[in-house]
């Protein structure tokens, strides 16, 4: 089955004089992700004249213009005949394997709150391979879900500062940082992948859409 | 042609920066580049336009030619620059030779000033771009703002200095196009937010400028949170104590909190130059005005 049978409908709409947002959402869902990923890889390989860059996130995606060489009616155009298309687009898919050290200071506090063991949330965390469902909030940081039964709100407090390779865990999702940074979310573990290198062409391995399977490292 | 420059004051968030590091934002970066566009470009003209500049603020600079000849250009806000102490016309040019000092200090107006060289400024291009990124932390001098004690090398020579059209600088309200969430705030927050005068606080850097809200125009939204967007430069956003930041040109790649308009392209250098203390109003103009004002620049 095509999984434009589940695609919502998009909103087009101007994000300042030099971009349009598509926007399939205004809160976080499968299908909104989905169709957001399918868009990009469907723009990835079909540009449109005149835009310079596209971003997807996690239920929209951006559409960066040169305004002296395009229009955004010209652009709504053509993001409607792709639109069309977007029942045969593939999902980028790469498949990886990222080991983590299921050790960090909010993990027995979240298999707590869930009610199961801290070995039956490493279990059930690394049960199904998850999405990348948006990356580009920092470098090298990824989302990745949607987790089914594992759901968490954020921490009451933000935590000044995590280290690169922290795994985070909230709200159905599982993200990986590649720079320090603050963060609300909890912190269950830690990885060696590293995904940012500022010297590498492109700088970031992981795109959205990339399935990720969690395995406990060694 | 080489040179090599010396810094020998540097206020805290003067950086090495050229157009921008576009294309990016998928990896989580944003672009960076001159807070003031068309003031950075016209120095570049003014020099003869070697790759990158030097971006310095309120604070000043003072730097000595340590060896070799170069031709500097100048441009931003309204800045007092003296070679050798020797007081020179601002915007302008100048020729160095070594030993010469080029000293700056902020004169009326303005919060950033540009100098560019004949030559190219030779530090590693990250990612396509010498731009520093004070957000990211690289590109430039390892990422970070310039300080005393730094040296930079010019190389290469540039094209023959010209004289820019420095546009004359415009006045009154700055103008918006409305935002994605602007749905989100009742019209009569909206049509507040046209009718008061904010004012620009004195927290604001390269990520933002955020604005002190005296009218209480946003004091009481609700604090919504919303699945986060990509962000523009220009965004003005509403935090979840309802303090408006307008995001600038280091500006988080995304964001979940309200934009309720943009900064339409052609007022970003202008709204960037605003010191704190100065009033800001803002004024609503469609996309095909933003638009019409693009045409014809650089």
């Amino acid at each position: 089955m095509p999984v434009s049978a589940t695609f919502p409908k998009p909103t087009i709409m101007p994000l300042g004089d030099s971009a349009v947002l598509v926007r399939f959402g205004t809160s976080l869902s499968d299908a909104a992700n989905r169709a957001t990923i399918a868009l990009a890889a469907l723009l990835d390989a079909a540009p449109i004249a005149g835009v310079v860059e596209i971003m997807p996130n996690l239920v929209s995606l951006l559409l960066r213009y040169d305004p002296l060489l395009t229009a955004p009616a010209s652009i709504e155009g053509e993001l409607r005949l792709r639109l069309f298309g977007l029942d045969e687009a593939a999902e980028a898919s790469q498949r990886w394997s990222i080991p983590v050290s299921f050790d960090g200071p909010d993990l027995d506090e979240v298999a707590a709150a869930l009610g199961i063991s801290t070995a039956a949330f490493v279990t059930a965390h690394n049960a199904n391979p998850l999405r990348v469902l948006a990356t580009g909030f920092a470098p090298g940081f990824v989302y990745c879900g949607l987790h089914d039964g594992l759901v968490l709100p954020r921490r009451q407090e933000l935590r000044a500062s995590v280290p690169a390779g922290s795994v985070l865990f909230a709200a159905g999702q599982t993200a990986i940082t590649a720079t320090a940074m603050p963060t609300g979310w909890h912190v269950i573990g830690r990885t060696s992948f590293n995904n940012f290198d500022p010297t590498a062409h492109p700088p970031t391995q992981l795109s959205a859409g990339d399935r990720i399977t969690f395995t406990v490292a060694p | 042609m080489s040179a090599v420059l010396k810094i020998t004051r540097a206020g805290p968030l003067t950086s090495i920066q050229d157009l921008g590091r576009f294309g990016m934002l998928r990896h989580g970066i944003s672009a960076s580049g001159p807070m003031d566009r068309m003031a950075y470009l016209a120095a570049g003209q003014l020099a003869g336009g070697g790759q990158g500049g030097l971006e310095f603020t309120m604070a000043g600079l003072e730097l000595t030619l340590a060896s070799g000849r170069c031709r500097v250009g100048f441009s931003g806000g309204n800045f007092v620059i003296r070679r050798n102490g020797q007081a020179l016309a601002w915007d302008g040019t100048a020729e160095l030779n070594p030993g010469d000092t080029l000293a700056i200090t902020p004169g009326a107006w303005g919060n950033y000033g540009y100098l560019r060289f004949d030559g190219d400024i030779a530090v590693p291009p990250m990612m396509g771009s010498i731009a520093t990124s004070s957000r990211a932390g690289l590109g430039g001098l390892d990422g970070r703002a310039l300080r005393v004690g730094d040296v930079i090398e010019l190389s290469g020579s540039g094209g023959a200095p010209s004289l820019p059209l420095i546009a004359e600088r415009q006045t009154g309200p700055i103008r918006v196009i409305w935002g994605i969430h602007a749905d989100l705030f009742a019209p009569n927050i909206r049509q507040r937010f046209l009718d008061v005068s904010f004012s620009i606080s004195s927290r604001l850097d390269r990520m933002g400028v955020r604005l002190e809200d005296r009218a209480e125009v946003f004091a009481h939204s609700s604090n919504l949170s919303l699945v986060s967007n990509a962000i523009v430069p220009g965004d003005i956003q509403i935090l979840g104590d309802g303090t408006p930041i307008v995001l600038m040109r280091d500006h988080q790649p995304t964001g979940g909190y309200p934009r309720i308009a943009t900064v339409i392209t052609a007022d970003l250098d202008r709204f960037a130059q605003l010191r704190p203390g100065s009033a800001v109003a803002f004024q609503p103009v469609t996309l095909e005005h933003a638009q019409a004002l693009l045409r014809g620049r650089p």
